[in-house]
């Protein structure tokens, strides 16, 4: 065995080599109005190009008061135009602006009235519906009549129908705190209907079903961040470890924010951001680069060049101590263990990258130690996160029987230890290297996923990264992650996050009473204590259980104190045996 | 084939920009746009298909090369699954095809596998499913023979180390610590439940005594009978040549003891029982799936009940319960129906969406509604374009990739699938009239006798929009379902699946 693994080596050196010759060469294409585009014809999935284009704008290019309004924005970019999804296009502007009207009114009421009714302590959520005062609920109906009445004019979802009915399939986009991406597929034959829909949105948007898609976002938050086990705490945890930086806010938007949005704030987002020259556009797949560019120049050249969007200017503030957060829940008791580190495209990124993959697989460090070795773990994973202004390194577990989520703390900082005394072997690196570079032709197989990560690259600062990042990583010398683990992981730079089972679900609440009841030095064996009278009770009979109980309880007096919660303890497991057994001779 | 296809696209696309270089003028509508023509013809199986001797049994082995990669795609699909575990030990599909890949061989230890497999950055995995067994390995094409050598070694020779067994089963544990955290695992596993009947495999839950069951040997006895040349179709895609592979394949399968095929699924006996059925659980949304039994894979009106459907709901943005439940009312994120047929016995029907508690009800009004207009009117010309052009010019995407093209040939051999499906699927699919839809709708739809099942907070639930709705026409209780009749199922213990007593 072992002389087959001293053989492999050297082949395995020599794929990398070719790994590493592998470039992505889209042709860069920029109209006049600043609008770029990367053009990447391939042939092997033939039939079908994969387009999207990118606004490099995203939550944090937002302030207090309209966060969420990148995200809802994307949603409102699916409405239509003047030409699609309407088939009155001036009655339709009419309705809009009625309601925008009545909007603005129910708003001031909300923020003043309602906003005081709430700070007097009148109310508990000035944003309840069912707490509406009279002069409120008149408007709401009006504008539930006025959005009933411009139904008649409206073409549902037409933007949407138009795409499938040409066969285009996947169509779709996301919001992330750095930008906003909108993408579909559409057959080989129908590259201009992609340039007519989408070069039409940006040119003639209206932000139709304004106040309806309101509610659907609501929905989406309650579903992603406030329905989902960890989603809220994950938001808190969040928010506080971004303490200066606009990441701080979710990309989903505070619900008092995303209540408030007007017409107008859109507009202006709009102005400012959605101009061509923010927005990259991303065609991969089996086109002619020749008349792509015909087709770009047509329908994108008619957009009008904007002033530069403003910048962001806030910094992340320098952590000046440890930051945690303790929260209880219905999930898998967990950790999460994250540091601050450095933004995409940072020197350091790719010496970051190799020391998370050495953490992770199933060969990695935290697989072996944690969930193997120790078997503390369930899972463990480490995450490097280059965003575009800022970053971090987070370690993640979940625990393993009886272990608790300082447990797993305690692990990381052992492994963490190594990787900053110890250097990683030669073979351990090149382990990562070659899966690096392997892993550079599994991402580059697909179309769509090609044309996303272009364009995800170049809104974050260039998509040569897509070819940079393989070569980086390839440098990387164990010095480099000995460096970069001594300087990103200090005690004040991190912020912790403890998630325990909230009482009363799945934990033996026996157990964890017994384990709260001993002292601290033998609060380690409680595990132990348990297993043993478990597996002795199963195999106990129902005398040999009586008479244990009995014995136990004689023996109760004489105990010393501390050993009092583990003989109550055994006492409940005694009894609840006792009480299957004859429940089953009862059957 | 292919190929050929994609030179005369090529060149009419050309053509076509030749044209729109002299004039640049923009249509006022998108409908107004010209397009070159696209033609596709779907592949067949056959020119793919190959075949390699083992002991006399002859191996199907699909191969599409293709060299823009120096990668290698081997996949080893087996017939059988879950529906063959005992019911004490439920669980032993699964964990047979995890611990192929994790237990080792007989000579190679588990973490020389690992070792080997992670350093020659191969990705080699093994599964046992419901239905479907299958290894797969991924290896770059310079250091095959090694990582193909040991991926056979496991394939042929699993080693099931008990420490992984052991450490394999600790955290399957772990995993079911979690059944009850997140409401939308309660709801799939109720659903599967009313759907099917507990005892039947699609329902089946594995226990922690189902667990502690399975013996080392039971994972040998499951993995020898599965896992034999007789019970095999295997396909390869990328960098490689077909003659040199099927040599490769032939030797390396050389002297593996062929065994039985194995048999068809059962079919359930359960009977759906209509009603409304809720779980409790404080979330601050109601998870909602309702439905019945739907159809089988081939039945002759599979086609038109997918069409019916994707008005109804399945298409997204553009059917029906999506556009009134979420575009119109704003009361879901997600809102949409399926048909998920089923080759061997009927399949299900069902519509699902997450509300906030006030207005499940009146989302499933909203919902019911529609269903019931499937049922009364035809639907209109347009939307019936609409699905059916989707349905034709996404066609060619189910072979775009090797990979895919592949995989749909494999499943077509294990369930016998008529060839002829995929040259006639484009006419059947022009044949769907407004009349076929209406049809296929009484049939298929039975909103009377539906099983609702919603999990959320059943107080908030149940007295719906009342105090909410600025329309008092919209006002929906859950008193308008089944005369407010309701079934509360308990939630279950995550190790033993009894029930838990009401908090």
């Amino acid at each position: 065995m072992r002389h087959r693994l001293l053989a492999c080596i050297a082949i395995v050196a020599a794929a990398v080599s070719t790994a590493r010759a592998q470039q992505v060469q889209p042709e860069i294409f920029t109209l006049d109005n600043g609008m770029k585009f990367l053009l990447y014809p391939r042939t092997e999935q033939p039939n079908i190009i994969a387009a999207g284009w990118v606004a490099k704008v995203g939550s944090a290019n937002e302030r207090p008061g309209i966060t969420g309004i990148s995200h809802f924005f994307e949603h409102m970019m699916f409405k239509g135009t003047n030409t699609i999804g309407t088939s009155d296009a001036a009655r339709d502007a009419q309705f809009r602006s009625e309601q925008d009207r009545l909007r603005r009114e129910l708003l001031t009421l909300q923020l003043t009235e309602q906003y005081k009714r709430y700070k007097d302590g009148e109310i508990q959520d000035p944003w309840d519906p069912a707490q509406d005062t009279e002069q409120m609920r008149a408007i709401r109906t009006q504008l539930d009549q006025s959005i009933q009445a411009e139904r008649d004019v409206t073409v549902k979802n037409e933007f949407d129908r138009v795409y499938t009915s040409e066969g285009a399939s996947g169509m779709n986009a996301f919001t992330n705190n750095d930008m906003t991406f909108y993408f579909i597929n559409v057959p080989s034959n129908k590259l201009e209907l992609w340039a007519w829909m989408e070069s039409d949105r940006l040119y003639d948007s209206v932000f139709r079903e304004f106040y309806a898609e309101r509610d659907v976002v609501h929905e989406e938050r309650r579903m992603r961040t406030e329905s989902t086990p960890t989603g809220i705490f994950q938001e808190q945890f969040e928010s506080m470890f971004w303490m200066s930086h606009p990441y701080n806010w979710p990309v989903i938007g505070w619900p008092s924010d995303l209540n408030s949005y007007t017409m107008e704030d859109a507009q202006n987002y709009f102005d400012t951001y959605y101009r061509p020259n923010n927005i990259v556009g991303v065609i991969v797949g089996d086109f002619d680069p020749a008349q792509a560019k015909s087709l770009i120049n047509t329908y994108f050249g008619r957009l009008e060049r904007g002033p530069e969007p403003p910048k962001v200017v806030t910094l992340e503030h320098k952590q000046q101590a440890e930051m945690r957060m303790n929260a209880e829940c219905d999930c898998q008791p967990q950790v999460e263990v994250r540091y601050h580190t450095v933004p995409f495209g940072h020197a350091d990124e790719a010496a970051l990258t190799v020391m998370s993959e050495l953490l992770n697989g199933r060969t990695g460090r935290l697989y072996k130690n944690l969930v193997e070795g120790k078997e503390i773990a369930s899972s463990a994973f480490a995450q490097n996160n280059n965003m575009k202004y800022a970053g971090y390194f987070a370690f993640s577990a979940e625990t393993k029987g009886d272990a608790a989520p300082i447990d797993l703390e305690r692990a990381w900082y052992e492994e963490l230890k190594k990787l900053q005394t110890e250097l990683v072997s030669d073979r351990e690196l090149q382990k990562v290297k070659n899966q690096s570079a392997a892993d550079v032709y599994r991402s580059l197989q697909n179309n769509f996923f090609i044309m996303l990560q272009l364009g995800y690259y170049e809104a974050q600062g260039g998509w040569e990264y897509i070819n940079n990042m393989p070569r980086a990583i390839q440098a990387v010398t164990a010095d480099d992650v000995q460096r970069v683990a001594n300087a990103y992981f200090s005690e004040t730079n991190r912020a912790v996050a403890t998630f325990n089972r909230k009482a009363g679900s799945t934990e033996d609440p026996d157990f964890a009473a017994m384990k709260a009841a001993l002292p601290a030095e033998m609060a380690a064996m409680a595990p132990m204590i348990k297993q043993q009278i478990e597996s002795q009770l199963a195999s106990a009979t129902l005398d040999e259980l009586m008479q244990a109980q009995a014995e136990t309880q004689a023996q109760m007096a004489q105990m010393p104190a501390e050993m009092k919660p583990v003989m109550e303890f055994a006492l409940k497991k005694i009894a609840k045996r006792i009480a299957e057994l004859k429940a089953a001779e009862n059957n | 084939m292919n190929r050929i296809h994609t030179c005369t696209i090529t060149a009419a696309l050309v053509m076509a920009a030749a044209a729109s270089l002299t004039s640049a003028a923009i249509p006022p509508r998108p409908e107004q746009i010209k397009y070159a023509e696209l033609v596709f013809e779907p592949p067949m199986s056959e020119d793919y298909r190959h075949e390699i001797n083992v002991n006399g049994v002859s191996v199907p082995v699909y191969m599409a090369p293709s060299h823009e990669f120096p990668l290698v795609s081997i996949s080893f699909s087996f017939k059988g699954g879950a529906y063959l575990e005992p019911a004490d030990k439920v669980g032993l599909a699964s964990m047979t095809g995890q611990m192929m890949r994790r237990g080792g061989t007989e000579s190679v230890s588990p973490t020389d596998m690992d070792e080997l497999f992670d350093f020659y950055a191969a990705n080699a995995g093994t599964f046992v499913g419901s239905t479907q067994a299958g290894a797969s390995l991924n290896s770059l094409t310079s250091n095959l023979d090694q990582t193909f050598a040991l991926f056979m070694d496991m394939v042929r020779n699993p080693g099931f180390d008990q420490k992984k067994i052991d450490l394999y089963k600790s955290e399957a544990v772990e995993g079911m610590k979690q059944r009850n955290d997140d409401a939308n695992s309660i709801a799939s596993r109720e659903w599967d439940a009313i759907m099917w009947g507990r005892d039947h495999f699609e329902a089946r839950v594995t226990t922690e005594t189902t667990l502690n069951n399975i013996t080392r040997a039971d994972l040998i006895a499951f993995h020898d009978k599965l896992f034999n040349p007789n019970n095999l179709i295997i396909s390869v895609t990328g960098d490689f040549e077909p003659s040199e592979m099927s040599a490769r394949l032939e030797k390396a399968l050389s002297g593996w003891a062929s065994g039985q095929r194995m048999p068809d699924p059962p079919a359930p006996t359960h009977e759906l029982e209509p009603g409304v059925y809720h779980v409790e659980k404080d979330v601050p949304q109601g998870k909602v799936t309702f439905g019945h039994r739907g159809l089988k894979r081939d039945d002759p009106d599979a086609i038109p009940v997918a069409i019916m459907n994707d008005i109804l709901g399945g298409g997204g943005f553009t059917s029906r319960i999506m556009n009134r439940v979420r575009s119109d009312e704003g009361l879901a994120y997600g809102a949409g129906s399926f048909f998920a047929s089923k080759v061997w016995y009927p399949g299900e029907f069902g519509v699902t969406y997450a509300s906030k508690s006030a207005t499940v009800p009146y989302a499933l009004r909203v919902a019911m509604e529609e269903i019931n207009k499937m049922r009364t009117e035809p639907v209109t010309e347009e939307e019936l374009m609409t699905a059916k052009n989707q349905a034709i010019e996404t066609f060619p995407r189910t072979f775009e990739s090797k990979d895919g093209m592949l995989s749909v040939f494999v499943g077509d051999e294990w369930t016998n699938r008529d060839p002829s499906y995929w040259t006639t699927y484009r006419d059947k699919v022009r044949a769907v009239s407004q009349d076929d839809v209406l049809r296929v709708a009484r049939q298929y739809l039975d909103p009377a006798n539906v099983a609702i099942l919603i999990v959320g907070k059943w107080e908030d639930i149940y007295k719906g929009n009342t105090e909410i709705a600025a329309d008092p026409s919209k006002v929906t209780t859950m008193a308008d379902f089944f005369d407010g009749h309701a079934e509360e199922l308990p939630l279950r213990d995550p190790l033993t699946q009894k029930p838990l007593p009401k908090n």
